[in-house]
């Protein structure tokens, strides 16, 4: 098995914001706190513009873990970097060190009061008992626990968005590759078979 | 659509015109980069604006708006001089092709450059590579209904694709985006001021048939109308209504008194033309009903304050019955919960209506046992399926569409063909579905399937010739295993046996005197697609169209052209004195004044991915709020140096109508420095108010804005009275 790991097909990804409001809703995070967004770089030029959908990419060897000065961060068997809102003072150099702009930062507070960090959890919850309502309150909801994948790649309109094993990632993706121009088959693979011609 | 959403991934080459399906249809551009993925698919984007599809495509065309017949009839030449037409299909499925190449004469690359604005070189690198890619698919959008002219771009579209063959083929087609949900479905059943359901028209003998369909007396019908006159005339159209209200001229054509009273069901009146004079037709009405789920936003512009009634209407989740989608295809809704609050489903809303006003009996009459006892919705998908023969929903049945619904993981989305338990079927039953046991048919006008599983040639629509030429299809272009090899007329109970089918007395006797869009029996339908005959004939289809203003479709400057030297060579058409109702000005309004040198910029309308038509519903969701929640303009930083507005700046933006907005500037690069561009998604905000305070307590949406049309410029389609949202011209001042 590998690390999960999410990946972002720019030539497919069309700043639909579907992945956006997904997550959104899915874990009913509070309005400015963005866990994921869609960034579009040279909008409206010629030939250059390009959108990508970004979140915490769950790395192996994550700085933000590193620079943490309460250890809130965490780092799952499959990948997933997690952190406990617990621990966590909102301090923000997770922010500083993340090479992503991942962490999240509630914005109530006249001066943008730093409260407690939160950011993509892969849909994996929290520390606090698996689809326990703690669980759900402070880090959403654990569509990994239910063998589902995160909901932003499940509402990707395009599939731009792939979750998942990195293992499967790459392996959806090199099919991608490898199908590139060989056309569109006339029936599905398998299907008569699986349900009788 | 031909063709399906699906399909699009057997293209070679796509092109877009007035279409941003990135924004407006993300699921079906899932389709049309699969295309590109799989069969290195050429995406070709004419757009005036340089959008989230243009971003994906290959080769990207800038032109004027408006000006797409003009580049159409620039790729018509060229494809004319190098032969790049389909010579057989021509011959046997075209009637008069030689007066669009008459036509295109003076539309060299040149002439298209001039007036569109899109280099030669540009034009001539898009038709190749669109001509000799073959299939390609022909997509389109509100870019190119919502002009004066849109009914003349709306059959260049498919005038081209004629011409490469690319018509009745997977991969091919015209595939024109429905702007939502179910828009295809509410168009079968009537929603048009111009026809019954299903396409029938007004005249007295579709009044008869629906009648007895009905189960009603036709005079019964009748005394409902003040005259016959005004039953068989076209009503006032979505976009000209509020003249009828305004102008005591249109009185009239309108049996002699305006219109008194609106009662206006989920539909989002401030998306047409001139908001400001929506307003006032609102505040004259007698009485004004809106019927939605949310609070209808016109309903918080109107400033009247007495009979105003919102009624709370059920939402889709909240009820059941079919839905139809862009590709003809039909799916099962089923309820998920039941209405909350006091909403009702529009159906119980309408039955309310129709008890109070005395007519329920009648009106449910053809449901069920007709004594008042009937199943909905599934009773009145079998009326539908009983009546709507000319688009070929006998085979909706309520069971049928069910069982595809439960089963849709088992058919290709490619191809929408069933497998196992569900072969022989085609996803959604896509119409024409001819009979109870028929497939429905994915891509129209093939021929190279049989009519029971799919098959079939252009409708026999115009008579049988025109001008000496014989308007039937050419010899060996019918369906596989047509029993007739070449062209035949519509199926009727005169004509069937000369075809070569034979009816029993009793047959016979049942259908005399009837045709195939309105044989009870269902006798022509399975005999004919027996022998492997459409009932609908096997024609060719016309490229002209000689009962239209423009027989041959003709570019004609806008109404409000930012190329007032144009205007001279290509005018607009003549004003029309009872266009659904209305006097509507064309050649008057575009010739009252030099309206470029007061109003010197173009607005480019669109929709935001975000948001749905109006806004209503979407700007309800706080998150959908959060990521565009306010309303703008966007511009070039050329012009906002011009005018001395900054990025971020407020800014007054004012229509040719008399309308104005402040919104803000935007700085961007997908428009050019005379445009702006202006999502239409907003409302709530009032020439600088806020309408915040209008609202019901609990029901105002989370973000407001200006709403963009109270800007856009006079102007309605010269055939269909779709309203001009596209061409307008607007003046710019900083805030």
């Amino acid at each position: 098995m590998g690390r999960v790991k999410f990946y972002c097909d720019e030539g497919r990804c069309i700043d639909c914001g579907g992945c956006v409001v997904a997550c959104k809703e899915a874990h009913e995070v509070p309005v400015g706190v963005n866990r994921r967004r869609v960034v579009t770089i040279n909008e409206g030029i010629e030939g250059r513009e390009v959108s990508l959908s970004v979140a915490c990419m769950h790395c192996a060897d994550a700085p933000c873990q590193q620079v943490c000065p309460t250890d809130c961060f965490y780092i799952r068997a499959d990948g997933i970097v997690l952190h406990d809102k617990e621990k966590c003072i909102g301090c923000g150099y997770c922010l500083y060190a993340c090479p992503f702009g991942a962490p999240q930062f509630p914005q109530n507070g006249a001066f943008g009061t730093k409260g407690k960090m939160d950011k993509c959890t892969f849909c994996a919850g929290g520390p606090e008992e698996t689809h326990s309502e703690a669980e759900f309150h402070a880090y959403g909801q654990n569509r990994i626990a239910e063998g589902k994948v995160p909901m932003c790649a499940a509402m990707c309109s395009t599939k731009a968005l792939l979750a998942g094993d990195s293992d499967e990632v790459s392996s959806i993706f090199l099919t991608r590759v490898a199908s590139k121009g060989k056309g569109t088959p006339k029936a599905p693979y398998g299907w008569d078979k699986a349900y009788g011609k | 659509m031909t063709n399906h959403l699906g399909d699009m991934q057997n293209s070679e080459a796509i092109i877009i015109f007035g279409a941003n399906p990135a924004a407006n249809h993300p699921i079906a551009m899932q389709h049309i980069l699969a295309a590109k993925e799989k069969k290195n698919a050429t995406i070709i984007v004419i757009d005036p604006r340089y959008s989230r599809t243009a971003a994906k495509s290959d080769i990207y065309c800038r032109i004027r708006t408006g000006t797409d017949i003009a580049f159409m009839y620039g790729m018509i030449r060229l494809i004319r001089d190098n032969k790049w037409y389909d010579k057989k299909f021509l011959n046997d499925r075209v009637y008069g092709i030689e007066e669009i190449f008459k036509e295109c004469e003076q539309y060299t690359p040149e002439v298209v450059e001039d007036i569109t604005g899109c280099p030669k070189e540009i034009l001539i690198q898009a038709t190749a590579a669109y001509a000799k890619a073959k299939p390609g698919c022909l997509i389109w959008n509100q870019g190119w209904t919502q002009h004066t002219i849109g009914s003349s771009n709306t059959r260049m579209g498919p005038i081209i694709q004629l011409l490469l063959g690319n018509m009745g083929v997977e991969g091919g087609g015209t595939n024109i985006l429905r702007g939502h949900d179910n828009v295809q479905g509410g168009t079968d059943m009537g929603c048009l001021a111009d026809t019954l359901p299903g396409y029938y028209g007004l005249a007295e003998g579709s009044w008869k048939y629906f009648s007895e369909r009905w189960k009603l007396d036709y005079d019964w019908v009748k005394s409902r109308f003040k005259s016959k006159e005004m039953m068989e005339a076209k009503g006032f159209s979505l976009s000209l209504w509020l003249h009828g209200v305004l102008d005591e001229a249109n009185a009239k054509n309108n049996a002699g008194t305006p219109l008194k009273a609106l009662v206006c069901i989920g539909n989002g009146i401030s998306t047409i033309t001139m908001t400001h004079k929506v307003k006032e037709a609102l505040d004259k009405l007698d009485m004004v009903v809106f019927i939605d789920p949310y609070v209808n936003d016109a309903a918080v512009i109107t400033t009247r304050n007495d009979n105003l009634f919102l009624l709370p209407a059920a939402s889709q989740i909240e009820t059941s019955g079919t839905t139809v989608n862009t590709g003809r295809s039909a799916q099962w809704r089923f309820k998920v919960v039941d209405p909350l609050y006091e909403a009702r489903p529009d159906h119980e809303i309408l039955f309310d209506f129709a008890k109070r006003m005395g007519f329920y009996e009648q009106y449910t009459r053809a449901l069920g046992d007709g004594k008042g006892n009937f199943q909905w919705p599934e009773d009145a998908t079998r009326e539908i399926a009983r009546t709507l023969k000319t688009i070929g929903l006998q085979g909706w049945l309520p069971e049928r569409i069910k069982a595809q619904t439960e089963n849709w993981h088992m058919f290709d989305t490619v191809s929408l063909a069933g497998y196992g338990p569900m072969k022989n079927q085609y996803y959604g039953l896509p119409w024409p579905c001819w009979t109870e046991d028929h497939s429905g048919s994915p891509v129209l006008y093939n021929i190279n399937k049989p009519v029971s599983q799919g098959g079939m040639g252009f409708r026999n629509r115009f008579g049988l010739e025109h001008n000496g030429s014989s308007l039937l299809a050419g010899a060996g272009s019918a369906p596989k295993g047509s029993s007739v090899k070449g062209g035949y007329p519509e199926i009727t109970g005169d004509n069937i046996e000369s075809l070569g089918i034979k009816l029993t007395d009793k047959e016979r006797e049942l259908v005399k005197g009837k045709n195939w869009k309105n044989d009870n029996s269902g006798i022509l339908n399975k005999k004919a697609i027996a022998a492997g005959l459409v009932p609908y004939g096997n024609a060719r289809a016309r490229t002209i169209v000689w009962n239209f203003i423009d027989p041959v479709p003709k570019h004609r400057e806008p109404l409000h052209s930012i190329r007032t030297d144009l205007i001279k060579k290509y005018p607009a058409s003549a004003d029309n004195p009872n266009h659904f109702r209305t006097a509507v000005r064309y050649l008057s309004e575009q010739t009252a004044q030099d309206w470029a040198k007061d109003f010197p910029v173009n607005i480019v309308s669109g929709r935001l991915v975000e948001h749905m038509g109006t806004g209503t519903e979407t700007r309800a969701s706080k998150y959908l709020s959060e990521l565009a929640g306010e309303m703008y303009g966007e511009i070039h930083p050329e012009l906002g140096a011009k005018l001395g507005i900054r990025d971020g700046e407020m800014m007054w933006v004012h229509g040719t109508a008399g309308g104005k907005i402040k919104i803000k500037a935007k700085y961007g690069y997908s428009v050019l420095p005379d445009q702006v561009f202006l999502p239409q998604n907003f409302s709530g905000m009032w020439q600088g108010e806020h309408l915040g305070d209008r609202y019901p307590e609990g029901t105002a949406p989370h973000s407001y804005g200006e709403n963009s049309n109270q800007v856009t410029s006079y102007g309605y389609d010269q055939q269909t009275s779709c309203p001009e949202t596209k061409c307008s011209l607007v003046r710019i001042e900083k805030a």
